[in-house]
């Protein structure tokens, strides 16, 4: 199955000429500049539909777009057992299928209902201390992510339950609410887990945009950093970092829900071996090596050119433009955004580094919504795991840019690393730690403020 | 995929230097005709087609019964014809792939290709009691359309009812069960009397509090660019991929022999988008283009009519086309990618002009 491709034309041009971009007050068009129409700069699509995220960059050359539909293909291939005349070497041991299993349209994945099989949150796991590159230490007999299916006659890792408990709380003016507090249970482990087991569950992220995160100068990032809180804003933010396997060094970290990967094509090399049990030039032994479940059968590389073109069809899936953006409650949620100091971490503006050898992410303005700095979020999200250089209370700021878009695209509203907020709302009633006083601040505001502020993020 | 980009810096930058809200738009916009065509579209194509898939789901789960009890080729010819009809309309719904299909994932737990035979035949070679629970617990590629035809129609399409063991059959039964589950769930997903919430309603209240389509021009959207979607994907992957790779093994379908009756059951797809007809003729684009632009409503059913019919000359079996390097199956792929062109470019600027 490929993944249902839609593109834009002109016509959206058009429709943005006409329908999104309507005369906006001078002293609100300060507020909302007209680029920010443009959440991706020039790799802007106009697609609010299903296939959103899955729009390639619109000025790509037809050579690239050759290697962005070879990478589309790949992305949406279903591995199979050994032997098999198309694509073979599925697990032994996996989380899915195919990347597009949980990468469902290039969007978010959701966790998963009781029973359901098909997961797009998987559990990451080491035990006490590090690698000797300052990563998580893997688990002997598990490595560092549980894989809970395997092939016909292989025994998976384990399988892991999520109990929810509904915690109640009240805005300011009286108005309840409800979150539902996570409990993971790792069950009918295939040996013995370890007492110093730590886990760490996290869904699966929208893949689109990621080339232009990846654009950003390292310094503009280092920039925002102030571990210390030297300006004494409470907030602090600190860059990770992590192993780059192809460097052999450690670089600054981007991706991944704590920023513990350093680029899209080691992200998407680990996805292959980890998340399906395929090798590849970067990762090279099966994620079930050393394991009883490894088999030499089941031991295929993906090659070097699909990898690489896996990797470039991420790099050039474009960002849908934002809808709404000069309304009158949109602008006033943005303020309120502001003003409650959300954009301290979702800073709205980036700029990415000139790039001769790739144009179209060479020197692009875009508004990802992110610091990609990793922050205290407090103990209620804490996954008690460090990853590199972040604790269990740190995560990375999550770019924010399509999350209006999540319903149409994947039929829900789950956000946060394992899903657990039900609404942007509840996303917004778990942070804590350094943004505990934008907690505060939301919980202050009228009925009317609120719904202006979500208004405002399901414009973005 | 292939995109002619039209997006330049130098449009973009015209088209924010107006300021003045209707330019581009035509009038007056008749919002009775287009609330009626996207009801129309959601009662008349997309809730018909996926009730049809369903019936013929409950029908093929019926028949595998038929012949679990009575082993005769007639009762297998019976569940083959059926397997065919329910794939001629799943394949009509591939030009609507969003809403719950897409976001449920439904799609590939009914239609994922390769099918994984190794595993496959170590479950059937195996002991565990096949039903529909533990098919349902499976992955992808070892339940849905596929394996069914595999079963049924044998490599080659030479199967007979004797040749299908028990554990074949019990294997059968439990798949059909899913299918008819799966579809079910498909179906109450677009039926009006579904309280908990259904997609005609989200669709037909474009602009009028649907939370997925803030405005009727984004429903439209969505619908153009689902039929230039399924264009799409079968030019430029259908068949192009097994094509270019000359791999016939890429094909869909193959035991069946029904992969060309697919596409062009694709393209049939797209027609009933844009007519807003699957048995009932509701109000369909066709009606909102033809009340202002003839010549492009000429247009696109000369192209729906050329790359149907392209589908139609390509007589010898996909899987030997393709290593046939036959002309047949560039002018499909051309004639199909023209028709994707006339529908992203040309009804994608239309629905922008006519609908707010």
């Amino acid at each position: 199955m490929i993944a249902e491709k839609t593109f834009l034309r002109i016509a959206f041009i058009v429709a943005l000429g006409t329908t999104v971009y309507s005369c906006v007050d001078p002293d609100e068009r300060e507020e909302t500049p007209a680029d920010e129409w443009f959440a991706g700069g020039s790799q802007t699509i106009f697609n609010r539909g299903n296939g959103a995220f899955s729009s390639s960059f619109p000025n790509l050359n037809a050579n690239r777009i050759k290697v962005h539909s070879t990478g589309d293909a790949a992305f949406g291939s279903t591995f199979v057992s050994a032997p098999a005349p198309v694509n073979p070497g599925l697990g032994p041991i996996f989380n899915n299928v195919s990347c597009t299993s949980c990468h469902i349209n290039d969007g978010r994945g959701k966790p998963p209902l009781n029973g359901e099989q098909n997961s797009s949150l998987l559990i990451r796991l080491s035990v006490t201390g590090t690698t000797e590159h300052g990563g998580p230490k893997p688990v002997p007999g598990f490595g560092n992510q549980l894989q809970p299916r395997s092939i016909f006659g292989v025994a998976a890792e384990a399988s892991f339950k999520i109990a929810y408990t509904e915690v109640t709380g009240n805005f300011a003016d009286g108005t309840s609410y409800s979150l539902q507090s996570p409990a993971y249970s790792i069950e009918n482990p295939y040996q013995p887990l370890p007492a110093d087991l730590m886990i760490s569950p996290r869904v699966a992220p929208p893949v689109f945009g990621l080339g232009l995160l990846e654009a950003i100068d390292e310094s503009e990032i280092i920039a925002r950093a102030d571990e210390n809180d030297s300006d004494g804003d409470s907030i602090s933010g600190k860059p990770n970092y992590v192993w780059d396997e192809i460097a052999n060094k450690k670089v600054i970290g981007r991706f991944g829900w704590k920023a513990n990967n350093p680029n899209i094509l080691q992200q998407s090399a680990g996805a292959y071996n980890e998340d399906m049990g395929i090798t590849n030039f970067i990762f090279q032994k099966e994620s079930s090596y050393g394991q009883v479940q490894f088999s030499t059968q089941e031991v295929y590389d993906v090659s070097d050119s699909l990898l690489q073109s896996v990797s470039f069809y991420i790099r050039t899936l474009a960002v849908p433009a934002r809808r709404n953006a000069d309304d009158v409650v949109v602008l006033n949620g943005k303020k309120i955004f502001v003003a409650a100091k959300c954009s301290s971490c979702h800073i709205p503006k980036s700029h990415t580094a000139t790039n001769v050898a790739f144009p179209e992410i060479s020197d692009q303005t875009i508004f990802p919504y992110t610091d990609l700095l990793l922050h205290d979020m407090g103990e209620d999200l804490s996954d008690h795991r460090p990853d590199f250089e972040a604790s269990g209370k740190e995560w990375r700021t999550a770019p924010l840019w399509g999350i209006g878009l999540t319903k149409v695209v994947n039929g829900h509203n789950n956000f946060l690393h394992d899903g657990r907020a039900r609404s942007l709302m509840e996303a917004v009633l778990w942070h804590g730690g350094e943004a505990e006083a934008s907690r505060q601040y939301v919980k202050n505001l009228s009925g009317a403020d609120r719904d202006a502020l979500i208004k405002f993020l399901e414009s973005l | 995929m292939n995109i002619k980009y039209l997006l330049s810096a130098s449009i973009v930058a015209l088209a924010l230097s107006g300021c003045n809200d209707d330019d581009d738009k035509v009038a007056t916009i008749d919002t009775s005709l287009n609330t009626q065509i996207l009801a129309d579209f959601s009662n008349d194509v997309a809730s018909a087609t996926y009730t049809e898939l369903q019936a013929k789901a409950v029908l093929l789960n019926t028949q595998v019964a038929t012949l679990k009890a009575s082993k005769t080729d007639a009762n297998l010819a019976a569940c083959q014809q059926t397997w065919k009809d329910a794939r001629l309309v799943w394949e009509q719904t591939e030009a609507h792939l969003f809403g719950p299909v897409a976001t449920e994932d439904i799609d590939p737990r009914i239609d994922t290709w390769p099918v994984n035979f190794t595993d496959l035949d170590e479950q059937l070679a195996g002991s565990h009691p096949f039903d529909e629970s533990y098919i349902d617990g499976l992955d992808d590629a070892l339940k849905g359309f596929h394996p069914i035809e595999y079963l049924i129609f044998g490599q080659g399409g030479t199967k007979k009812a004797a040749d299908i063991t028990a554990r074949q059959m019990e294997y059968l039964e439990a798949l059909s069960l899913n299918l008819k589950k799966l579809t079910t769930e498909l179906g109450d997903n677009w039926s009006a009397s579904n309280a908990s919430g259904n997609y005609i309603s989200v669709v037909s209240n474009a602009g009028a509090g649907s939370a997925e389509y803030k405005t009727q021009l984004a429903a439209f959207e969505e619908l153009v660019n689902a039929m230039a979607g399924i264009c799409d994907e079968v030019a430029n992957g259908k068949l192009a991929e097994p094509y270019e790779a000359q791999n016939p093994s890429l094909e869909e379908s193959p035991f069946a022999a029904n992969s060309i009756i697919d596409f062009t059951n694709n393209i049939k797809g797209v027609q009933n988008v844009y007519l807003g007809k699957y048995k009932t003729d509701g109000k369909g684009l066709e009606d909102l283009v033809r009340a202002h632009n003839l010549s492009l409503d000429t247009e696109i059913k000369t192209k729906l009519n050329a790359a149907i019919n392209s589908l139609n000359n390509i007589t010898t079996p996909f899987g030997q086309a393709i290593t046939d390097r036959s002309p047949k199956v560039q002018n499909a792929m051309d004639a199909i990618n023209d028709l994707k062109s006339v529908l992203e470019e040309d009804l994608l600027v239309f629905v922008a002009q006519h609908s707010n």
